[in-house]
Order: C-alpha cells, then sequence, then structure tokens
C-alpha cells in the first residue's frame, strides 16, 4: 500500500452520553440513586476529504466539535456512526497500522516525559516507533533548523516554557516521519515570535515534505497564513467547506458588523486605548480580533 | 525569518524489519530509571527511605523477640529475615511515577492519555514495557540491599538452595500477578476517570493479606484461611515462607500451580478490560 495520506469521512457522527444533573429537593442523591442519561451529539454527520499534501484548517467555536472530528481522525475515538478512511485504514479499527502514518499533537497536551530532558523523550519515542539513531538524529537535525530546538532540548519538559514544549512535542509528533499530522490548537497561548516559528515549520512540512496537515484553530491570521482552505465547524456540523477568499466573500457583512461593533465597544466602554496598545505591544492585535471573528463567522454561518 | 530547510530533499523513509522496530520498543523501560538518575534528589530519597524502613523493620522484630526465643514456631533470625525480605519486596513497587505525571490517573485526568493510542505499539504492551523498567529498577535496589544485608548478617541466607531457588521462582510467578493486580486498578481509570481512593484501598488490602505488614502465621485461621482464595499470599508470603524454610519446598509444585492459575485468570480479565477500554476511551476537555 503507498501512503499517500488521503483523509476521508463520512456522515462521521459522534455522540457522547452523559449523567445530567437533577435539580430541586435532594438532587445530588438522586442523581446517584436514578442516574439519567443523556446524550450530547458533538459531531453530527460530518463529511470531507483532504487530498494528500493539503493543509485543512478547522475553525469553530468552543464545543463546535472540532476536537472531537481530530480524534475521531486519529483513531482515538470511536465514531457512533459514519465512516472514516485515512489512506486506506479505519483509524479506529487499524490503530497501531494508523499509528505508523499519522502524527498529532494536543493543543497544551504534552507527550513529553516531564522528567526527562526533551532530547532524551525524541529519543524514547523514536525506539517506540522503532526509529534507528541515525534516522533520528538527520530527522532532529532537521527539525532543529527551524523550531530551534538545540537551545533547550537538554531542559527538562517539566522547565520548558509553553512555546518550548509545543515545538518539542511538533519534533515528536514527526519523529517518525508520518504521512498526516492533526494538529489541535497548536499554537494556544504562544507569543508571536514562536507562533511564526511554528507556522514557518508547519509550510515547510507542507511544502516540501509533502505532508498532509489538519489543525484546529481560533487563530484568523493562522488560517490566513498557512491554509487555502477551510472547513467551519458549528454545533457539530460542517458550516462551510471551501478556500478563505470565498468564506470571506460570503460572509463579508458578518466580517464588517464584526469589526464595526468592536469599534463601538471600544468607543463605549473607553477601553479601547489601553486593549490596543497592550495589543500592539504584544503583536497580537490582529489575532485577536480575528480569533473574534472566526467565531462570529461561525456563528453567523 | 529564512526557511533552512527549504532545500532540504524529500523525507526517506526507513524500512526495519516490524521484528526489529518491535523490539526497540523495549527500550522505553528506561524511562523511569532515566528520570530518577536525572534527578540526584529523588534517588538520594530514594535511597534514605529504603535504608530507613530496613534498619526500623530490624530493630522492631529485634525488639520484639528480646523476651522469647520463639514465636509461632519461628526465631528470632527466621523472623527477621522474613521481615526484611519483605521491605525488599516491596521495594519493587515503590518506584513513583507520580511526582514524573507519569501514572495512569494522570494520563487520563490530563487527556494525555490519547498519545498511548497513537503509537505503534498497544497501549496494553507499552504499559507492560513500562512495568517491566519500573519492576527491573526497583529490582536494582533490593537487590543491593538483599547483598548488604545478607553479608553484614542482618538477614540469614535461604534454609537450603533448593528453598533459594523456590523462593525466587515463586517471587517470579507472584511479582507477574502484582503486575496484573496492579493493571486492574489502573484500568479502572477508564470507568472511573479517577482511582486515587481504590489506591490506597488496593495498597492496604495488599499489604495486609499478602503478609508484608504482619507475618500471616500471627493472623487467625479463619484469616489465613479466607486469605488462602485469594491472590495476595502468593506475591509475597510463599516466596518468603519458603526462603526461612517456614514452608517446604515438597509444595513447591502446588504453590507454582496456583499461582499460574491466578495468572491466567488476571491475564484474561485485564485483556478484556484493554479491548473494553480502547473502545470507551474518552480525552477530557476539548
Amino acid at each position: 500500500m503507498s501512503i499517500d495520506g488521503t483523509i476521508v469521512a463520512e456522515g462521521l457522527t459522534k455522540v457522547f452520553h452523559t449523567t445530567a444533573r437533577k435539580r430541586g429537593r435532594l438532587s445530588a442523591v438522586r442523581s446517584v440513586l436514578r442516574p439519567e442519561r443523556v446524550a450530547k451529539t458533538a459531531v453530527d454527520g460530518v463529511t470531507f476529504r483532504v487530498e494528500p499534501g493539503e493543509l485543512v484548517a478547522f475553525l469553530g467555536p468552543n464545543g463546535a466539535g472540532k476536537s472531537t472530528t481530530i480524534k475521531m481522525l486519529t483513531g482515538i475515538l470511536t465514531p457512533t456512526s459514519g465512516q472514516v478512511h485515512v489512506n486506506g485504514l479505519i483509524p479506529y479499527k487499524e490503530r497501531i497500522a494508523n499509528a505508523r502514518l499519522v502524527g498529532a499533537v494536543f493543543g497544551q497536551r504534552s507527550q513529553l516525559w516531564w522528567d526527562l530532558p526533551a532530547r532524551d523523550s525524541l529519543s524514547v519515542l523514536a525506539d517506540i516507533h522503532g526509529v534507528g539513531p541515525e534516522l533520528l538524529r538527520e530527522r532532529i537535525a532537521r527539525f532543529d533548523r527551524i523550531l530551534e530546538l538545540s537551545s533547550f532540548w537538554d531542559t527538562r519538559a517539566r522547565q520548558l516554557s509553553l512555546g518550548q514544549r509545543v515545538r518539542c512535542d511538533l519534533a515528536a509528533a514527526l519523529i517518525h516521519d508520518p504521512a498526516v499530522l492533526y494538529l489541535d490548537e497548536p499554537t494556544i497561548g504562544m507569543d508571536v515570535v514562536v507562533k511564526e516559528q511554528v507556522r514557518e515549520f508547519l509550510r515547510d512540512q507542507v511544502e516540501q515534505r509533502g505532508r498532509t496537515v489538519v489543525l484546529t484553530t481560533h487563530d484568523m491570521t493562522e488560517v490566513e497564513r498557512l491554509a487555502e482552505r477551510v472547513v467551519l465547524i458549528n454545533h457539530g456540523r460542517i458550516a462551510y467547506d471551501g478556500d478563505l477568499e470565498n468564506l470571506r466573500r460570503t460572509h463579508a457583512a458578518a466580517l464588517h458588523s464584526e469589526a464595526d461593533l468592536e469599534d463601538v465597544m471600544r468607543a463605549a466602554f473607553g477601553v479601547g486605548a489601553a486593549l490596543a496598545a497592550e495589543d500592539a505591544a504584544e503583536g497580537r492585535a490582529g489575532d485577536a480580533a480575528a480569533e473574534d471573528t472566526a467565531e462570529a463567522v461561525a456563528g453567523a454561518a | 525569518m529564512t526557511v533552512a530547510a527549504l532545500d532540504a530533499p524529500p523525507p526517506v523513509r526507513e524500512h526495519r524489519p516490524r521484528a526489529e522496530q518491535s523490539r526497540r520498543a523495549w527500550r522505553a523501560a528506561r524511562v523511569t530509571a532515566l528520570a530518577e538518575f536525572y534527578q540526584w534528589g529523588r534517588l538520594a530519597s530514594s535511597l534514605s527511605m529504603l535504608v530507613a524502613r530496613c534498619a526500623l523493620t530490624y530493630w522492631l522484630w529485634r525488639a520484639l523477640y528480646r523476651s522469647t526465643s520463639s514465636s509461632a514456631g519461628l526465631d528470632v533470625h527466621q523472623a527477621t529475615t522474613y521481615a526484611m525480605l519483605g521491605v525488599f519486596y516491596v521495594s519493587f513497587r515503590n518506584v513513583n511515577r507520580w511526582a514524573g505525571r507519569d501514572t495512569m490517573t494522570q494520563h487520563m485526568l490530563e487527556g494525555t492519555i490519547a498519545y498511548w493510542f497513537l503509537r505503534p505499539v498497544t497501549p496494553r504492551r507499552y504499559y507492560c514495557i513500562r512495568a517491566c523498567g519500573d519492576l527491573s529498577y526497583g529490582a536494582c535496589w533490593a537487590t543491593l540491599a538483599f547483598t548488604f544485608c545478607l553479608s553484614t548478617g542482618v538477614i540469614a541466607p535461604p534454609a537450603s538452595t533448593a528453598a533459594g531457588l523456590s523462593a525466587l521462582a515463586t517471587m517470579a510467578f507472584g511479582l507477574v500477578i502484582l503486575y496484573y493486580l496492579q493493571q486492574l486498578i489502573d484500568l479502572a481509570c477508564f470507568w472511573t476517570v479517577v482511582n486515587f481512593q481504590l489506591v490506597i484501598m488496593y495498597e492496604i488490602v495488599q499489604n495486609v493479606l499478602a503478609g508484608a505488614l504482619i507475618p500471616l502465621w500471627f493472623m487467625p485461621g479463619w484469616f489465613v484461611s479466607f486469605d488462602g482464595w485469594l491472590p495476595f499470599q502468593g506475591t509475597l508470603n510463599i516466596p518468603l515462607s519458603l526462603y526461612i524454610g517456614r514452608s517446604p519446598v515438597s509444595g513447591l509444585g502446588r504453590e507454582l500451580a496456583v499461582q499460574s492459575c491466578w495468572i491466567a485468570a488476571l491475564a484474561v480479565l485485564t485483556t478484556l478490560m484493554w479491548r473494553r477500554a480502547a473502545a470507551r476511551v474518552t480525552v477530557l476537555g476539548g
């Protein structure tokens, strides 16, 4: 079987069952004695296809179903219904074969060992993936060129900053040279410089290495810089699937209203100057506004 | 920023035989030992804890036997040896993963359990590899302590060569039982998310029923009979009783058979639990 990194999802649905807390007198006791099961549909009939070497950004507000979709694509979660194929494999059924094909970074969740220097963690992960020492050296050197890992890779993971840890996690996810890379909000909480470094790295992975990348983000700047195609998810359904330009044209009104609303809020409550100055200082102005815009667009859609 | 790697050649995929890749995964067993060696403070505390436990146990049993030469059919040397070996044996399990955020509960709570399902090694096998690593690390400490205590006369040598070998064999089987029991407790996290109370309860039950706190021959008859139906005796009391000569070597076959039955039953149970766990894994948070 050739490794190409095609992802196909058809009618992908995930329903979680939780216990609802009852209201009224002795609610806690009644909830234990007669628990009420509630079904929550996190992802509802999602269908899409990602071609090899494509970078697709999943956008949407918190709780829209982006992360659940990614977890089903990786094979961690089993879909309630629908089908998913990654390079012809069903991820949740063929987890071992799938694991050789994919890498993932889940936001601030690290797969590094807390008490080991980052380089040792990468070495252990290489062993788990069956990567030999020569290839490991070569790959780490390649990652180091963009991510500048060598300046902190002898530091234990617990002492790394968030940006340093995520950069190491990116290297960890790619240590076995997977065809597909899933990134669940990879740049959340990072400063502008590190964000740019990560974007540069991802661009390199797609353009030069030909990897398929699926990422979820709230950061519109990231989307603008990286993705030609966006999939907008809201309430577990795909609200839009297409290129960014078309999204802008389609929802131009919503974008405008958001910008206007922001101006009005700043003027009305007098916090604009302070906020703008803070944003400018941290270089987040574009990101912050764009993040709000993404959520507004998802809501409008 | 310039992209230095833009001119790099396309990725080269490695073609290693699957068997070799599979063998390489065993190198992950070194994680716990590496983490301890990187922190001299933790290593020193492990050492001081072992020394303190050994010294206190030795003095306690010497004090208990001050007014009598024999109790429950054992002399002071046998009783002290049993208790000291119990301390070494327990130190097999005393590897601290909590500080390194590396327990199953922590992986469940933090959602990092997701990565266990994204490796070409099943979570069950990874668990086994790490447990073997921890056990080997603990065994190094226990062997050091055993050799030191044996050479200084603090503990007696085995009752006979056959007794020593029998103790070793039942100890190996006992460790496998311990591994499966611990795995059951850890796997409960897939249903309960946290297992703090379960871990505390298990440690108390295990230490009492295995005879780690008080040798079982000091317990009432009904207690020993009841305990005989459970797997705990096989993890500590049986190997140590063989070592000090309280249990005859002729009973070795029966003991190994009982331990084997427990191992088989627990292996089946944990296999089923892993299957169920893999189907119901959830990752907390978005």
